[in-house]
């Protein structure tokens, strides 16, 4: 198999999930499954990757519910910088980590979220999306997509760190992902090779945390019907 | 990973000294120990080897460092700035730009950067790739942007922005104001004004020289400004990187043959401290879609 075409039918695969009618959770299994019939090196080398960051617990000192959540000032895709107070002063929100443009995972979990925006604004609730990429790819992200929130440019990961969710690629990980064609470099504009663990936080207008979703998998995302009741309950 | 992760890592490489990092970082030795431990797990390798009372830096160690130090710090300045926006307390930022920089380019960085630090000074420097350099080495200048400054000093870190070719820019009235391209050999004959500040002079002047063009007439210029006044009333022809010289009474064209790309970017000083309006504004420019302008 030539590594261009694992791309591909992972374009393919995609194309297929967003005609489907399925929760969130059966779309990312649907292209985990792809992935690991089209690549199983690929697949194996992701079981390990996943392992070592379950032994050393990545991901697990991220604030959680009751804690506030730490205030950020990032550019969004058109560079206007926004601030978590100035978000919350219109209401609840919902703050989705992103690994970058490329995730296939990151982009059918956008998708879904995107799915229920309108409801999600008609209750008075905002989301915002944040990735370590540059604008050029998170324009990339919102186009694809049609969000109608902002995707924030978390550079060099500065704010991820801060909640404790960077993770590094190790050489393996990253010859596959760049071997697939996806130049990570190139989308952060550095060559440290870290991504955030694929977070999502329920905020209320007290800056506290209502619910949250952490998983250093990150072919698991929180379910929308979760993040829709966390961002209805929140005050 | 946790910022005290890093923090731990980044105090015991510094001082090669366990107890020493331990000290520095008001926290117990174990507990630094173990902290670094689960970091070197998280990241499948030794950072560290600890031989009786010597410690030093593993071959990952070395490689990890520098990438870890960048987004530590990164952590930080997110942290200082949400702090700093509360308190309304912002440092001056000084900021030079080489003379062929357009100040077009940053006018919506800037604008997001006085929004965000409402009481925020900003003080800009020009000059030449040296004197540009010379502003950052000796602290006078916290960033600054230019094209590439030919510096070898170690601590200069810089991050292209963008790459961009040269075109000519002749006055309207020129007799080659219509045309899209121009062939490097039809300028033969004609007055270049010459923009003796700009960083890619040396490559330009070698390039001409190559096609026979070293000893065409050409009037000295000192600013930008001067050279598209004197291009627009025709008094001559300019050969000026995309993003410059754009604007009503300008004519823009392709010179084939003529092989001259500059690339932008932004300076620091690393291992400065860095004004959280400083590493907001590092922030915006990195984080921008330049492919906008070149």
């Amino acid at each position: 198999m030539t590594t261009g075409s694992l791309v591909e039918k992972i374009e393919t695969a995609l194309a297929e999930v967003r005609v489907m009618d399925a929760p969130l959770a059966a779309k990312l299994d649907h292209v985990a499954a792809c992935v690991r019939e089209l690549s199983p090196a690929f697949a194996e080398a992701v079981d390990r990757f996943l392992d070592r960051l379950r032994a050393s617990a990545a991901g697990t000192g991220a604030p959680k519910p009751g804690d506030p959540m730490p205030d950020f000032l990032l550019p969004d895709e058109t560079g206007r910088l926004l601030g978590l107070d100035a978000i919350l002063a219109e209401g609840p929100v919902a703050i989705v980590f992103n690994r970058g443009h490329w995730c296939p995972y990151c982009r059918i979990n956008t998708d879904a979220i995107v799915a229920a925006q309108n409801l999600v604004a008609d209750e008075g609730r905002r989301i915002v999306a944040i990735m370590p990429e540059r604008q050029r790819y998170s324009r990339l992200l919102k186009a694809e997509s049609h969000a109608g929130f902002p995707i924030l440019t978390d550079t060099d990961n500065g704010y991820a760190l801060a909640l404790g969710l960077v993770v590094w690629v190790s050489d393996e990980m990253r010859a596959m992902i760049a071997a697939a064609g996806w130049d990570i470099a190139a989308y952060q504009g550095n060559d440290a090779w870290m991504l955030p663990i694929p977070a999502t936080f329920v905020v209320g207008t007290d800056g506290r945390i209502t619910e949250r979703f952490v998983d250093p998998d990150y072919r698991k995302r929180m379910a929308v019907e979760d993040l829709l009741a966390a961002l209805r309950e929140a005050r | 990973m946790e910022m005290h992760q890093i923090r731990y890592f980044l105090a015991v490489s510094e001082t090669l000294n366990f107890t020493r990092a331990a000290d520095q970082c008001h926290v117990a030795q174990p507990s630094l120990t173990r902290a670094i431990k689960l970091l070197e797990e998280e990241l499948g390798g030794d950072l560290l080897r600890r031989e009786r009372k010597l410690t030093h830096l593993t071959e990952f160690g070395r490689r990890m460092l520098p990438l870890l130090r960048q987004c530590y710090e990164s952590a930080v300045s997110a942290k200082q700035l949400a702090a700093a926006m509360k308190s309304g307390d912002v440092a001056p930022l000084t900021v030079a730009l080489s003379h062929t920089i357009d100040m077009t380019l940053l006018v919506q960085p800037l604008a997001e950067l006085i929004r965000a630090l409402k009481g925020i000074e900003l003080i800009f420097l020009r000059g030449r790739p040296g004197e540009v350099a010379g502003h950052l080495e000796k602290g006078e200048a916290d960033l600054a942007v230019a094209g590439p400054l030919d510096e070898t000093w170690e601590r200069l870190e810089s991050w292209p922005l963008f790459t961009e070719p040269f075109d000519l820019v002749v006055g309207p009235d020129h007799r080659l104001a219509g045309h899209n391209a121009v062939d490097l050999a039809e300028l033969r004959g004609e007055r270049f004004l010459f923009r003796s500040y700009c960083e890619m002079t040396e490559p330009f002047v070698a390039h001409l020289r190559t096609h026979g063009l070293a000893d065409e007439a050409r009037h000295q210029m000192v600013c930008e400004q001067d050279v598209l006044k004197l291009i627009e009333t025709n008094l001559g022809i300019g050969i000026l990187p995309r993003s410059r010289g754009r604007g009503p009474g300008l004519a823009r064209l392709e010179v084939i043959g003529l092989d001259l790309k500059r690339t932008v970017s932004l300076y620091a000083v690393s291992g400065r401290q860095r004004s959280c309006a400083a590493a907001t504004l590092v922030k915006l420019l990195r984080a921008a879609d330049w492919s906008l302008v070149a």
